[in-house]
């Protein structure tokens, strides 16, 4: 009785997705956030470059913050040159993951349908479709007819507050599991050799002759002459331990689900005008979310009555078949707003110091894409020029990137 | 989150009827700013996690601006602080 309770508890421990480790003395490099974009950069600081003697860092446990808390959405149907080809790439990766890490990340590629109601967006949209097609990326513009084939329980008659005028529709995005994705990222970064401490806090950053030394956390001191900060929307408060300032607003973003229903809806579905998005993940749930109250605040038990009350009038008034549904979770997760909707990928006056931040709300599509540049970055000290333009420069060069079409644009000031 | 915010005219109001307007720094000497520290001073932010000083303008109030402290953690305490 007691050895089968021994060997029920060894193989527990054995199926453990990643190792706990002692805090060594030091590493070659030290990655702040145990998230998607910090896990991906040093599983491909393992892979491509050899490089495992490296520790994550991460305050909570792997995944708590934004990486777990987005609407799982994938896409690339960004609005500006720079973007696209980042975010295209990152699209095209995830089945790549999926087989070499050996982890179901239930990637599902039903397409994104956004809506817009009225005809200057409808213009504006036309130019972001043109741009994906030129940068050959699938995506097309459709009227409200070829919405509804897509989406049937559609409203596309005029009874709306904001009657639909026209939809892009990009086949290849869609959903994919983000749980499945931090955890996939975790085990295959630990079976490389990279420590994971979870549960520990970064206190402050050592800088010795303009050049990173270490980090002092709260489990003790490591000596390091590489840090990245990669941690989402906490990334301006490490940030200031090496006061710099960044152009970012730490703003909450809401997000709900629904109960189960039956399968009805095969397509993420999104209006800016009515200020929501829905899909249905394959629990049957309804996955909604946007919106932000635009005031600065680090609080992730962040929900409002008034966000409620919208999104249920929103989504019944696309979507009338949904009146009466419950909704059974709400939660919200902190983003990192710049104010060009461009994240900021940088290196700084100091030697050694990295960051991989301002992703808002678009730092899971683009998480594993970025940690395998990141990881370049990081391992040969120069920068590759898919990330060039993302550099925190560009605020000073008043050279801001024309990202704020690509979506919602929500800062402090609206 | 609803939360109120002591506006110096109109006493405590929902903080819907108000717009937030950045942190409170100096603002530099138009007459002399190069553009880099201009582009600092509209862009860059302290952000602080915690007690932090800032404007709000009260959209659909009596129209005021005023500077509160408030802390970004929990909205609590929001403390009225001057007028301008």
């Amino acid at each position: 009785m007691f050895r089968e309770f021994v060997n029920k508890f060894r193989r527990n421990r054995d199926r453990r997705l990643w190792r706990k480790h002692p805090l060594q003395k030091s590493y070659d490099a030290v990655i702040i956030g145990g998230g998607l974009h910090g896990l991906g950069a040093a599983y491909y600081l393992g892979r491509d470059h050899g490089m495992t003697n490296v520790a994550v860092i991460e305050r909570r446990y792997v995944g708590y913050g934004g990486s777990g808390r987005n609407t799982s959405i994938v896409r690339s149907n960004q609005r500006s040159k720079e973007n696209i080809p980042l975010y295209d790439e990152g699209l095209k990766l995830w089945p790549e993951l999926m087989r070499e890490l050996d982890f179901n990340l239930m990637c599902f590629n039903c397409g994104n349908l956004n809506l817009v109601h009225a005809e200057a967006e409808a213009a504006a949209l036309k130019m972001t479709v043109a741009t994906a097609q030129f940068m050959g990326v699938k995506s097309e513009f459709l009227t409200p007819e070829e919405c509804k084939k897509l989406v049937p329980q559609l409203d596309i008659s005029d009874r709306l507050r904001f009657p639909i005028v026209g939809g892009m529709y990009h086949p290849p995005g869609g959903t994919v599991r983000h749980d499945a994705v931090v955890w996939a990222l975790a085990r295959g970064a630990d079976k490389l050799g990279t420590h994971i401490h979870q549960l520990t806090e970064v206190q402050g950053i050592d800088v010795e002759d303009g050049k990173v030394t270490g980090v002092r956390t709260d489990k003790g001191i490591i000596r390091t002459p590489i840090v990245l900060n990669a941690a989402g929307g906490y990334s301006p408060t490490i940030s200031s331990m090496v006061c710099i300032q960044l152009p970012i607003s730490v703003l909450p973003l809401q997000a709900m689900v629904s109960e189960p229903l039956k399968p009805f809806l095969d397509h993420v579905l999104s209006s800016g005008r009515y200020h929501a998005y829905a899909s249905q993940s394959l629990k049957g749930e309804i996955v909604t979310g946007s919106h932000m109250d635009p005031w600065p605040t680090y609080n992730t038990a962040y929900t409002s009555a008034r966000y409620l009350k919208h999104q249920g009038e929103a989504l019944i008034d696309m979507m009338p078949c949904l009146r009466g549904t419950r909704f059974m979770r709400i939660w919200a997760g902190l983003t990192d707003m710049t104010p060009d909707m461009a994240p900021i990928m940088s290196d700084s006056h100091i030697e050694g110091y990295y960051m991989d931040c301002g992703w808002g709300y678009f730092g899971f599509k683009s998480g594993p894409i970025t940690g395998r540049y990141m990881a370049e970055w990081l391992a040969s000290r120069k920068c590759p020029d898919i990330l060039k333009p993302f550099s925190l420069r560009r605020y000073r060069d008043y050279n801001l990137q024309r990202e704020t079409g690509a979506t919602m644009y929500y800062t402090p000031w609206n | 989150m609803s939360f109120l915010i002591d506006c110096p005219h109109c006493g405590p109001r929902n903080i819907y009827e108000f717009r937030f307007g950045g942190e409170v720094k100096p603002r530099p000497d138009e007459n002399r700013v190069t553009d880099e520290e201009w582009a600092d001073y509209i862009y860059l932010a302290d952000n602080v996690c915690g007690p932090q000083n800032e404007w709000w303008f009260h959209t659909r109030g009596c129209g005021c601006w005023f500077a509160v402290t408030r802390d970004t953690r929990t909205n609590l305490p929001v403390i009225c602080e001057e007028k301008a």
